[in-house]
Formats: structure tokens, sequence, C-alpha cells
């Protein structure tokens, strides 16, 4: 094992950007101005009161350390003016700062009408974003300088949509909807097409994209974490992706228009590898054989599987396309029935392309006596 | 008391205290006079009910809120609790708390003779609510009023057999056969006591142990008093059973003329809904139903338009083709608000077993000291200036009654 | 001088009087009523109970030196640390901060500094520390089943569908629950019924009126709690609909009940603090505490004041803005007490005469803690701040200045200040200072670096985290060594006390609480009479005695004040 001070020898980015501040990520939303000046001001406030109270302590601290059987040079007990007036006196800065924090807080809340409405699903551990007209896509894209909002929901247990840079959260509760709305001020920077096509030739081989190592998306914006917030499970710490901001509506369309079906150059196959990392399959199913939390896609395809049931069942195409509608009715035996339905979530070429990618993972080549 | 350091210490510092009066022996050590003694077991009382009344107040709380969000399941499923039963169970405890309070007075009078009555008439009473109880549970769980996760009433079988619970309802084969012999196994534990006490008084009697007969001799009225109270409830329970069958009986015809009619009287709304198990509307896969009837609910204003989203993707995936602006109509309109779908219903039932078998627990514990006090009265523990523990055991047990004279009106007659 | 005035020391205990040694065998300790002998078999409880949340930490902090997790490899890596967390925050919470000072400290003082012989009712006592060794053992039970990985919060729906021994935790704390609601209605009851004459409610050590306090919302709000975990385990196994989505519960109920219980908890863990450093900064400044009465009813304010703001845990939570904003203004109320406190115990510094002892080092480390976590409040309790720190490391760093830098160093502070009284040695000044300076200088290096983390966004219970953040948190798990050693010094001074101290005079510290006039440590009986009853705050008659190295009494020997009702009933409710 590798001792973790090495680590320290590698360059550490504490401040990766110039534009950071000491304390907060880059301001990338209308929101980030306004958060970082309330926090300054409650800051000096904080800084104001404790630094000459520390002074003072440490000040009495030396002067009026005695030797032992000294007598103190006062016996006051109170003096009820002095008192009141450091009861009452800080409070009127607690008034301020409650106002202030309260007035930022509303316009956070209300989303101005004619937002980019955007779709959020957040699930153990993933993220997919819902644009309309069946385009779905673990990435949050959106525009520069257009309001947009979340209509959020989770299938399981309580998530919590956190972008730092946006300096925007809020938890996502099973059972209901939650709503958030930003501004984004500054957008993602294209990477140099040498770059992109360097990471992926990289990256080629190995299981999905690493955001943290290239810093930029396969399709090779730069971007801000999104963060899951709410502990949620063994990969909580997992349930990251990726924000684009889009310079024009006009790039969005484009994006979302090459993500929404499968292009004509590309094999079922190569795009049902592409769903498996875009949708969250790959959260609990791995392609190498490792036990996730579901089975493997390796060598699934058209083995033998003992069902909770007790029954048996060959995994054929029959089967798969029901395990992607109706998870939960032919389950694995050892396995938990958490999976959520992908009904309506995947077209019917999606589901074709999915199963062509298992098929394509998987060795045992031979079509069982299925029909 | 006789520990081993409080022992060697307790003459010793009665000794150097030089109290003028002396210290008898139910004065603990550490307190000066009995009024310190008493005034501190009396404050001490009022503490713990504070917070008896604070650990019930958080499932008052989950009531108000769900029957808020839910108001027609909960007028919907109380139908289903027998106001006889409750009526009779509310004016047993309220009778206890009589012969309880008496039983203070006459601690506090030293008639041992009326204060042994007293007691346990007062335990018998706290038997017979439980033997009714016994009968109210064992029936309802028979019939699958369950909470929603295990609910499982159909209307139209409301008494299945074992068979039926695991062929229709997917339940094992033990967890049916508990289900419909819930009263035999609700009254066995009993009935082992009462044998046992019976045979402590005949092995009493024998050993011609004079205290311990004394003792045996209300208790084994106190069990006896359990299986009245079951056979109480079983009278009152089949009555009150019949009558619920001829009420949703004599509605069948209403309820056909009336349906569709927009002011449903419930038992019609629950005989309406009944109607529509078979129909096709329901056969909407679960996940939807949910979430078309979040999509009614104030609370969530996005809902719908999310739900019209989603049913849109369904339907383009499917190959269908929805013509941008026209609202698929899904059935949210159309869609039965059914009280008695299991999630529904099932809140209800989940609410109604906390709170009741919580304060059941309560009426146990009650019992359990009461028992306590019942031998030491026999004892003559008691006296005109020790009488605390009948007091505090006294408050306890009216703040138990206490509760379910709320308890009765919000589960029982709140329609 | 000392010739001048007949001084007044109690002098040594002997054996028979000695509560430690009054009575022998190990069922003399198992079925002890003796106030004294269950504190400290609390405090035995609450040591080893810090021991293992704090092993727990160090594997936090370890398996953080590395983005992808250092401590712990394999597929298991991520559940291994949820567990870990988990169980670090419901031991430390459950097993050690709620009992530490109520329970361990509060039992051995609360009768002596009262001048009571015992609590008012001790078989609920020893039963109360018998519950929580029962609490103990189902936490450890979970711990060794498969293990809880729920965060110490218990949210619903993680945790009522994760396969994990929740059942087995909630019943522990459930259990804890009910110990610690016996330890505060006794207190209430003894407090309030037990006084010697002459002790009326101004009388009282501000120890005291902080343990009122704290016992009040013990008594108030764990029920809540109780019936919240009793709910939560209903729903695992029966599915009553409550909490859990999936049957048509709402999880957002549970938080609210489960924050009206855990907030007011929060000052469960800081009220005895207050008290604590109230006695310790007024005794080793030989100087009367500067406004009493403030302190005094600051304590009843928070105590009431904290169970109106448990909102403030649930902002992101979608609550209408009304409630959200109703909440942030409540919640700032709470700070005004808070800073009372602070400004008093300042003043009583000012002037004094200060003897820079172990205790008084933590007293000093406390104010300074305490003071950045109570400021760093007020960016939570801001509602467009809060929106960005909540659930980051800076929520982690602030709750972890108020609970270690202010509960667990006053705890130690405490226990250094009474260490004496307890076991009747002296422990090494200079081993001790030393120790405090080590936990001062780790404790900051710790939790210091995770402000920053928190506000550049690194979300809290993360397994593995962003490259971005590493140096930052390599410099905290640096921080959590020293500090591990700093607590490992602290622990080997006091119990090389134990094996080589000198023997404690009655009054080492100069202290004018009535502890100080009984034997070190105190007879069984605690007081032979009815002490007499002063200023507990007056040391104007308090000598050193250079040669004994103790402090004595010079006051006449004062007539026994005239039995009467106290003067001031105060509203306890």
């Amino acid at each position: 094992m590798i001792p973790a001070l090495t680590n320290l020898t590698r360059p550490m980015p504490f401040l990766a950007d110039v534009e950071d501040s000491f304390w907060f990520p880059k301001q990338a939303s209308s929101f980030a101005s306004e958060v970082d000046w309330v926090y300054d001001f409650i800051l000096y406030i904080c800084i104001a009161f404790f630094v000459p109270m520390m002074a003072f302590m440490v000040w009495t601290m030396f002067k009026y350390t005695k030797k032992k059987g000294t007598k103190a040079e006062s016996q006051v007990t109170h003096n009820t003016p002095l008192e009141l007036a450091w009861s009452i006196g800080p409070s009127v800065l607690l008034v301020w700062m409650f106002v202030q924090g309260s007035i930022s807080y509303l316009d956070m809340r209300t989303p101005p009408e004619g937002s980019y409405d955007v779709g959020v699903q957040a699930f153990k551990w993933g993220w997919t974003m819902d644009y309309g007209s069946g385009t779905f896509h673990p990435e949050l894209h959106i525009v520069k300088d257009e309001p947009t909002k979340l209509s959020m929901r989770s299938t399981d247990v309580i998530h919590s949509l956190y972008i730092p840079a946006f300096r925007a959260k809020k938890d996502i509760v099973p059972g209901r909807y939650n709503y958030m709305w930003f501004k984004p001020t500054v957008a993602s920077e294209k990477v140099s097409d040498e770059e992109l096509a360097k990471a992926k030739k990289q990256s080629e081989g190995s299981d999905g994209w690493d955001y943290d190592k290239y810093q930029f998306t396969p399709d090779g914006y730069t971007f801000f974490d999104l963060y899951c917030a709410e502990y949620c499970g063994t990969n909580h710490s997992e349930m990251q992706t990726a924000v684009v901001v889009h310079e024009t509506q006009e790039e969005l369309d484009a994006w979302i228009k090459a993500n929404s079906s499968r292009p004509e150059d590309q094999t079922p196959a190569e795009w049902g590898q592409l769903l498996y990392n875009r949708r969250g399959c790959s959260g609990c199913h791995s392609n190498d054989g490792s036990k996730l939390v579901g089975p493997s896609f390796k060598d699934v395809y058209a083995s033998q599987h003992a069902l909770a049931s007790g029954d048996n069942v060959v995994v054929d195409d029959n089967y798969i396309r029901e395990s992607i509608i109706a998870p939960k009715a032919k389950v694995v035996a050892g396995y938990q029935p958490v999976m959520p339905s992908y009904k309506g979530q995947l077209s019917d070429d999606d589901i074709e392309s999915i199963i062509a990618y298992l098929k394509s993972i998987s060795s045992n080549t031979a079509a069982p006596a299925a029909e | 008391m006789a520990t081993i350091d409080s022992h060697s210490s307790e003459s010793e510092t009665h000794d150097e205290h030089g109290h003028d009066h002396d210290h008898p022996a139910w004065l603990a050590h550490h307190f000066d006079t009995p009024e310190q003694q008493f005034d501190s077991g009396k404050l001490g009382i009022w503490l713990f009910l504070t917070t008896e009344i604070l650990f019930f107040s958080g499932m008052f709380c989950a009531y108000a809120m769900f029957r808020m969000l839910r108001p027609e399941v909960f007028e919907g499923c109380s139908q289903f609790l027998n106001t006889k039963l409750g009526a009779i169970n509310t004016g047993v405890l309220l009778f206890s708390s009589l012969t309880m309070a008496w039983a203070v007075r006459c601690a506090q009078t030293e008639e041992y003779k009326k204060l042994v009555v007293m007691i346990a008439s007062t335990l018998s009473c706290a038997m017979v609510f439980l033997g009714v109880k016994s009968i109210e549970y064992s029936h309802k769980w028979g019939m699958g009023l369950l909470p929603p996760g295990s609910y499982f009433y159909d209307e139209a079988n409301p008494h299945p057999t074992a068979q039926q619970i695991v062929d229709q309802h997917g339940f094992s084969e033990s967890t049916a056969y508990f289900l419909t012999h819930s009263l035999y196994y609700l009254c066995a534990p009993f009935a082992l006591l009462l044998i046992g006490v019976f045979a402590w008084l005949v092995w009493a009697k024998v050993t011609d142990n004079k205290f311990q007969y004394a003792c045996a001799k209300p208790l084994l009225v106190v069990c006896l008093s359990f299986f009245g109270g079951v056979g109480l409830g079983m009278v009152l329970e089949s009555g009150g059973g019949e009558h619920t069958v001829a009420h949703v009986d004599g509605d069948h015809g209403a309820a056909d003329a009336g349906h569709g009619h927009a002011d449903h009287e419930h038992a019609e709304d629950a005989h309406a809904a009944e109607t529509h198990a078979a129909a096709p509307a329901l056969d909407v896969e679960s996940d939807d139903v949910a979430m078309e009837l979040l999509a009614e609910s104030d609370l969530n204003t996005g809902a719908k338009a999310m739900l019209e989203a989603k049913q849109a993707q369904t339907a383009m995936a499917s190959g269908q083709v929805v013509p941008p602006g026209v609202e698929a109509d899904m059935g949210i309109a159309t869609v039965e608000k059914d009280v008695q779908t299991k999630r529904q219903a099932g809140v209800f039932f989940g609410i109604y077993y906390c709170m009741t078998g919580v304060h059941a627990i309560h009426i146990l514990a009650g019992i359990g000291v009461l028992v306590w006090l019942l031998i030491r009265a026999i004892r003559h523990d008691f006296n005109r200036q020790y009488f605390g523990p009948v007091d505090y055991v006294g408050l306890y047990w009216h703040l138990v009654d206490l509760i379910w004279i709320y308890l009765f009106p919000l589960l029982y007659l709140i329609r | 001088m000392s010739t001048a005035i007949t001084s007044r020391d109690p002098g040594y205990p002997t054996d028979r009087e000695n509560y430690l040694t009054n009575s022998s065998g190990i069922l003399s300790w198992i079925f002890t009523l003796d106030h004294k002998r269950i504190g400290l078999m609390y405090l035995v409880g609450v040591m080893t109970a810090f021991a293992v949340g704090g092993l727990l930490a160090l594997a936090i902090r370890l398996h953080l030196l590395d983005p992808e997790g250092w401590m712990f490899t394999g597929a298991e890596a991520n559940n291994i640390y949820n567990q870990v967390f988990t169980l670090h925050g419901a031991i430390m919470v459950f097993l050690f901060i709620i009992p530490s000072i109520p329970a361990a400290l509060g039992n051995f003082l609360v009768p002596v500094m009262l001048g009571a012989k015992d609590v008012a009712f001790p078989r609920l006592n020893l039963s109360s520390f018998y519950l929580w060794c029962f609490g103990a053992i189902f936490f450890v039970s979970a711990l060794f089943s498969s293990g809880l990985d729920t965060g110490w919060t218990f949210y619903t729906p993680y945790s009522t569908t994760t396969d994990t021994s929740v059942i087995l935790a909630t019943l522990g704390a459930f259990i804890l629950g009910f110990s610690s609601i016996f330890t505060g209605l006794n207190f209430i009851v003894t407090i309030n019924t037990m006084r010697p004459p002459g002790m009326t409610w101004f009388k009282m050590p501000l120890f005291l009126w902080a343990t009122y306090a704290t016992s009040i919302i013990q008594v108030l709000a764990t029920p809540v709690l109780g019936i919240t975990l009793l709910l939560l385990i209903a729903e695992r196994t029966m599915h009553v609909g409550i909490f859990d989505p999936e049957f048509n519960g709402d999880p957002v109920t549970y938080q609210h009940f489960f924050w009206f219980y855990s907030h007011p908890a929060v000052y469960i863990m800081i009220l005895p603090a207050f008290g604590i450093i109230s006695e310790l900064i007024s005794v080793h400044s030989h100087k009367h505490i500067f406004g009493y009465r403030f302190i005094a009813y600051s304590s009843i304010a928070i105590a009431l004041l904290g169970f109106l703001v448990w909102g403030h845990h649930m902002f992101t939570s979608g609550m209408s803005s009304l409630t959200t904003i109703i909440f942030s203004a409540l919640t700032f109320t709470v700070s005004v007490p808070s800073a009372i406190k602070v400004f008093n115990w300042l003043a009583t510094m000012y002037k004094g005469s200060i003897s820079l002892t172990t205790p008084m080092c933590y007293a000093i480390s406390f104010i300074f803690l305490f003071t950045i976590g109570g400021l760093t409040g007020l960016f939570l309790g801001t509602l467009a701040t809060d929106l960005h720190l909540h659930d980051t490391y800076f929520v982690v760093a602030h709750f972890h200045y108020v609970m270690v830098g202010g509960t667990l160093i006053a705890f130690l502070g405490g226990v250094f200040h009474w260490w004496p009284k307890m076991v009747g040695k002296m422990y090494n000044e200079f081993h001790g200072r030393i120790a405090s300076l080590l936990v001062f200088l780790g404790f900051n290096g710790t939790f210091l670096p995770q402000f920053v983390l928190g506000s550049r966004g690194m979300p809290r219970r993360y397994a593995t985290y962003d490259p971005e953040f590493a140096f930052l948190h390599q410099m905290s798990t640096y921080g959590a060594l020293l500090l591990g050693c700093g607590l490992l010094y602290a622990f080997i001074v006091l119990m090389a006390s134990l094996a080589k101290g000198r023997r404690a005079p009655a009054n080492p510290w100069g202290g004018a609480t009535l502890e100080w006039a009984c034997t070190s440590p105190p007879p069984y009986y605690n007081f032979e009479r009815p002490p007499v009853v002063g200023d507990p705050y007056d040391f104007h008659n308090i000598e050193w005695d250079s040669q004994e190295e103790k402090y004595i009494s010079t006051e006449p020997e004062r007539k026994l004040v005239p039995e009467e009702q106290p003067a001031e009933v105060p509203a306890h409710h």
C-alpha cells in the first residue's frame, strides 16, 4: 500500500482556480455573489467580535495570573447596565443578519416566470435529467443567463441536489416534488479538440469517464460539480455529476438533439454502452463480473439464473426487456428488489441497444433455446 | 432497602443527625421528614406523567397530521371500529379510576380490607379492558385491517380463511394461521396466568400460608376478569359485526342509485370503492396510482405537470404519438379516490395500532404496579403518614385513563 | 495570619467515612445506591464509550487521507466507512456526550453541591445507570450483527429500507432515552425538594442551575425521541405508513419529530458545560462570578428557546418559506443568552487572581473554541448562507466546535477540577497543562480546515472526494492524530495520579461551593450535619496555606441559619 504521506508531495490544487476566493469556489450563478456577500458580511462582524474578545482574554490571562493566595483586585458581582448593554447591543446586528439572509433566501425560493424547466430524477446512486421529448442524460446542461428551474423527484430515499458554484441546494424527498432554481452566469468552456481526442483515447478501455481526472465532460466542456448532499447509502460519495452551462440556447438544443437518440453512425451495442454509463446502470451493475448492488452484466446474456421466487430463468431478450420495464417482477436470487422502473424512459431502440450491448460483453453467444 | 452500604451507614446517619423524631422504617435514610419524602415522590410522579404526555403527544401529532392530509381515509376507516366496544371500555376505565381514587382514600384512612378490594377492582377493570381489546384486535387481524405493509381487507370476502389469506394475499402459512387464530394467541398468556394463580391459590391453601392465600384470592378474580372481558367483547362484536354488515347491505341499493353522486356518504364511499375494485381503473400500475393521488393533493402543485410529462413519455415509449398541446387523459379525474387501497386505509390502521397498542402497554405496566400495590396493601404497608405509592400509582392510572378518553373519540367517534 | 483567625478544614476522611472504602467487594458497587459511586461508574462508562467513539473518529480521518479512501479498501470500503461514521456519531451522541456531564459529573456533584445526602430517588438513579449499560449493549450488538449505516439521525426512508441493524440501534437509543429521562427527573426533584436550610435558589452554584435547565430539557424532549424511535421501529417491522413514503408516509414528518428532540438535545450537551465553565472560571480566578443572575437566567432561557428552533436543521427540506423564515428568526434569539455567558466569563477573569491550573487551561480553551463554534452558528442560522453550507463540512466543523470544543473540553476541565474530590489524589499539574495544550492545538488542527472545506463545497458523509479537497482533508487528519495524542496524554496524567498522586486536601483550588467543604473524597453521607450555606462565590475568607499546599476557610464558625422556607420560589415549568 502506498503510504498516504506521499500525497503531500503531489501538487494539491488547493486553490485550483485563480478566480477562486479563499472561502468559496467560483461564483457561477446570480446567487453566488449575493450569498458570498452575506457570508463575508457575517464573517467581518464575527471577526470584529472575536478578535477583541480573545485579545482581551489573553491579556487578562497574562496580566492577572498571580501567585497562589493572592486576593483578586476586585470582587464586583455584577453591573446591570453593562450586562444589559452587551445583551441587547449585539442583538441589533443579529436582526440585520436575519433580514439580509431572509431577503436573499426569498429570492432564491421564487423561480421567475417562464424559467427553463428540467426534470430531475435522483436515485441510488445517480441522476437522470429529463430534457423533455424523451431525452435523458446524467449531466445537467443549461444555458447561461437563463433562469432554470429543476423539478425534482426521488425514486428511493432522500437525496439533495447541491451545486457549490451556484450556492444552491435542495433536498429531494421521495413522495413529493421539490423545486429549485438558479441563473447561471458563467458558461462552460470548450476544450480543444486535440485535448479531447487525447483524453478519449486514454479513457478507452476503462469503464466510464473520469470527470475528476480530465476536468471536462466527454463532450469536451468544462463543468461545475453537482453533488448529492444528503446521505443516501453506500455510494453516496459517488453520486456526483457535472453541470455544463452553454453559451446559447441553440448550443444546448444541438446538444440535446445529439443525445436524444442513437446517432446514425453508431451501432446499437455502442449506443447501449453509452446508455449503460449514462443512465445509471453502471451504478449497480458492473461490466467486469464484480458483484455490486445488482448482478454483473458480464456474461449475463444467455446465462441461467435462479430467481428469488425459486424459478429459473434464462436471460434472453424478453427477460432483459421485462427487467428494465418491471424490475421487481423477476428478481435474481440473492439481490434486493431495489431497481427503479425505466418504463417510459427508454425508447424501444434504446432497449434494443442495451440488449445488443449485453450480448457484446457476453461470452455465451449460443442463443438459448428459449423459443 | 437492604443494600450493603446503605445498611451499614443508615444507623450511623440517624445517630449523628440527632433527629428528635424517630426515623420510621418507611422513611428513606436520605430524607429528613416524611413530608420531604412525600413531596419528592409527588413531584417525581408528576414529572413522569409529563414525560408520558409528551410521549403520547408524538402520536397525537402524527394523527392530526395525517387526518389533515387524508381526512377521507380517517372518516372511512373509523367505520370499522366498533363504537360499542369502545364505549364499554371507556366506561370500564372510568369506573376503574373511581375505584383507584377510592383506594387512595382507603390507604389514607387505613381501611385495609377496603383498600384491597378497591385495588383488586381496579385491576379487574384493567383486565376487562384488555379482554375487550383483544377481541377488537383479533377481529380486525382476521379481516386484514392491518397497517399498510400487510393490509389485505377485501369487502367481497371480509373473513377469509387461512388458506385464502395464503393464496390471495401472499402471506406465509404460519402468519395466516396466526391472523385467523389470533384470539387464541392473545388469550394464551392470560390463560397460563390464570392456571398459575389457581395453582398458587391451591398450594397456599394446602400449606396454610395465610398471606399468600390472601394474595392469590383477589388475583384469581382479576385473571378471571380478562375472560369476562373476552366474553363481553365476543357478544358485542358479533352483534356489532352483523350490524356493520347489515349497514353495508342496507346501503347497497342506495350506493348503486347514488353512484356518481357528488355528495357521498361514507359507507357508500367505501362501498363504491368496492364496486370499483373489480373495475380496470385500479389495474393501473400502483406507482401511477400513487402519483395520481399525489397530483390531486394541493401540496404537490407541480405533480400534475410531471405526471402528464411522464404519461406522455410512456405513450411515446410504447409508440403512440401524442400531439402537442393535447392533454393525455390517463384518468386523473376518473380514478376513484379509493379509501380502501392498501396504502390509503393502512395509514389509519397504522396509527390506530400504534396509539392503542402503546396505550395497552401502559395498561399492562399499570397492572404490574397495581399487583405490587395489592401485595403491599395486604401486607399492611401503608398508613396515614405513608400512602405515597398508592397515591402515585393512582395518578399514573388516571393519566392512562385520560389518554383513553382522548383516544376513544378521536379514533372511534369523529366521523 | 493563620493564627489570628481559627481556620476550618475538614481534614482527611477515615477509611470508614470515605465513600470509596466504606464498604468493599464488587457487590457493594453493583448494588450501590450512593450517588457518588454511581457517578464514578458512569464516568468509567462514558470514558469507555468515548474511547470507542474516538477510535472510530480516527478511522474516519485516516480513511479521508486520500481522495479515493485510504483506511478501508476493497469493494466494501464505502459501506465500512458509512458504518464507521454512523457509529462514531451514534456512540458519541447517545453514549458519551448526553450522559457525560449530567450523568457522570452531575451525579457526583449535584447532591454534594446542594448539601444533600443523596439524590431524591437513589434506586431510580442506579436503574438509570443500568439502563445506560443496556442501551450500550444494544449498540454494541448492532455493531456486531450487521452494523448500522443510517447516520446517527436515522432518517427515513433510508433507515426503513437499509438491511443493517436499525432496530437494535434504535432500541438502544430508546433505552438510553429513558436513562436520560430518569436522571433528569431525579435532578429536578432533588434540586426542588432536597435543598438544606439556607440554600435558596440564588445561593445555588451555577452548575446546579445549568443542571436544572438541562434536566428540564431531558424530561420534556426525550419522550418525543422515544415515541419517534418507537414509530420508526413500527415502520420498519409493520410498515405503519407514518414515515415511509412507500406506504403513504412522510419522511419530513420524521425529521420534524426527530429534531424536536435532537435540537434541544444539543442543549442537553452544552448547558452543563456552561455550568462547569462558570465554576471553573470563578474558582480559578478567585473572583466572584460576574453577573450571577444573568448567567442563571440565560441557562433557563436557552433551555426554553431551544425547543423552538428545531426547524433550522431542515432549511433545505422544502418547508414553506414562511416556516423557514420563522425558524431562522427564532434561531438567532438563542445566540443571545449564549453570548451573555461568554461576556460574563471574560468579565469574571478581569481583575481576578488567576491560577493557570489545568482546569483553568481547559476553561480558557473552552471560551476560545466555543466562541468560534457559536459565531459560525450565525452563518448557518442565516438562510442565504445556510443553503450553501447545509450538509457540508462547515456544519461538521461547527458542531464539533460546539460539541467537542465546548462540551468535551468542559468535561475534561470538570474532570480535572473535581478529580481530587472524586478520587482523593492530586495529578501532576505540569503534565496536565501540556496535555490541555496538545488537545487545544490538535482540535483546531482538525476542525479549522473543515470550515474552509465546507464553504468550498465539500459535502459531508463522503467516503471519497474530489482531489481538490485533499490538502485540507490531510491537514485535518494530522490534526486529529495530534488531538488523539493529547487526549491519551491527559488520560495517562489522570491514571498516573491514582498510582502516585499526592493526597488531595479538602480544598485544593480554593472553591467556595459546598463540595469543597467536605473531605476529599467525601464521606459516604456527604455532610455530617446540614452544611452552612453561604454565597457560593464569596472568596473573602478562603486563604492559601502554602505549607500544606491547600486552601482553608478562615470564616468563623457560623450558627445554622434558622430553618425557613426559601424566599424565592421560581417557576420551574
